[in-house]
């Protein structure tokens, strides 16, 4: 199954992210718990860790670029080969866990 | 991507920005303030630029504002330009002595030998914080002779009246919004000055004139479309500058709407719509007028008493509203 990671929340104030540092490229696969990226607010770090084992597929909004609460960031899936679609519409989300510090 | 000719920031970046390049291209550019230093401003509006610049360059303070602003004040006459922050505007009440009875009047009582070109950087507004770190009180002295007041309300104009008020021979009063902090938006990715004195046109409309300042231009962006969605077409006049007042911009557009509404957060007594009211009206002698504001109360600490006083986008589409029908 192909899941779409999008920027959590609510998070008190904060309307858009940007993408501080992604933990890993396509490829990798995840356990629930790990850190799967850091986004910015406008004045905090979200960590935001895999909720559900996962392997990164695609990268949707890389360091550096903007995305608003709720918006997808990447798209992962169980299996490492499963064929993705052509966007994050309609998907899945994965389950996370964010924190905000 | 970097070859774009724009760069998107936070609202606080682009302050730091604007301070980044004014300290490495200008050596007497200096800041202080509470917590500008390692902790990086109290909305991080600083961050970086103790490291980058020095401890003798970004300057930690003690709660003293009157020694604070008296500090910049006395800086700038003797030669450099400082850039004082006071967390909250409220607290400036303390300075005003130094900037009011110093700074703004150097110039002229010492027939231009002394000028103070002294920067005080603050923030206004209500965000649940109660009586005493809410208010919004530029009105007060934009009648000071020889004080400007600009009041940005997007991150490309935080940075480019920075930008513009560390150029200036005399003192200026920086006012931005607790709320405009969780902002992102696109700046120019090359130097640039946001010119002192000029208002900006957000929205162009042909039914009524909202003429308002810092964040209040987004709640007038926000009626403007419920009152777009009612088929009431408004004109969104940012003033961005409150001392010199952009009269011109606003009357023009006035004039062919024919109804100005002025929409601030502060009291509407003598407020900046009282101001921009009367002398728009000269201009206009057939205008329909209105004044949205705060209600004569402090802001209060309750969340609901706080929404209560200050005006809402549903208030600004009313008043608007109101004002077509008389």
């Amino acid at each position: 199954m192909i899941y779409s990671l999008a920027v959590p929340g609510p998070i008190e104030d904060v309307e858009e992210v940007r993408v501080l540092e992604w933990h890993g490229e396509a490829g990798r696969a995840f356990a629930p718990g790990e850190l799967v990226v850091e986004l910015e607010t406008h004045k905090a770090l979200v960590e935001v860790r895999a909720g559900q084992a996962g392997v990164l597929r695609r990268i949707l909004c890389p360091s550096g670029d903007w995305r608003a609460v709720g918006e997808p960031l990447a798209l992962l899936s169980d299996g490492p080969d499963e064929a993705l679609p052509a966007d994050a519409e309609g998907l899945a989300s994965l389950a996370v866990d964010f924190e905000v510090s | 991507m970097s070859s774009e000719a724009v760069v998107k920031l936070f609202f606080r970046e682009a302050i730091a920005r604007a301070m980044r390049e004014a300290m490495a291209a200008d050596p007497r550019v200096i800041l202080l303030g509470q917590d500008v230093g390692d902790f990086g401003g109290s909305y991080k509006e600083f961050v970086g630029l103790k490291a980058e610049f020095g401890a003798s360059r970004v300057r930690d303070t003690p709660v003293a504002e009157a020694a604070m602003v008296g500090l910049g004040v006395g800086a700038a006459a003797a030669g450099l330009r400082p850039v004082v922050s006071i967390t909250y505007m409220d607290f400036l009440m303390l300075g005003l002595d130094p900037l009011v009875n110093y700074a703004a009047k150097a110039r002229f009582k010492t027939g231009g030998q002394i000028t103070a070109p002294v920067v005080i950087k603050t923030t206004a507004g209500a965000k649940g914080q109660g009586v005493a770190h809410s208010q919004s009180i530029e009105a007060w002295l934009m009648s000071v002779p020889g004080l400007k007041v600009v009041a940005p309300s997007t991150p490309a104009d935080a940075y480019g009246l920075m930008k513009s008020a560390l150029r200036e021979t005399g003192p200026v009063l920086y006012v931005d919004h607790k709320r405009l902090f969780p902002m992102a938006g696109e700046l120019p990715r090359g130097e640039a000055f946001v010119p002192i004195g000029q208002a900006v046109v957000r929205r162009v409309g042909r039914h009524v004139t909202v003429a308002t300042h810092a964040y209040m231009t987004r709640v007038a962006l926000d009626a403007a479309e419920q009152l777009a969605a009612t088929g009431v077409e408004a004109e969104i006049v940012d003033l961005r500058s409150l001392a010199p007042l952009d009269i011109d911009t606003v009357a023009t557009s006035a004039a062919r709407t024919g109804a100005l509404l002025t929409l601030e957060e502060g009291q509407l007594t003598c407020g900046v719509g009282a101001e921009i009211a009367f002398q728009v009206r000269e201009r206009v002698p057939s205008l329909k007028v209105a004044r949205v504001g705060a209600l004569s109360a402090p802001v209060s600490s309750n969340p609901v008493l706080e929404a209560a006083v200050v005006p809402d986008a549903s208030r600004v589409a009313a008043a608007v509203r109101h004002l077509l029908q008389a």
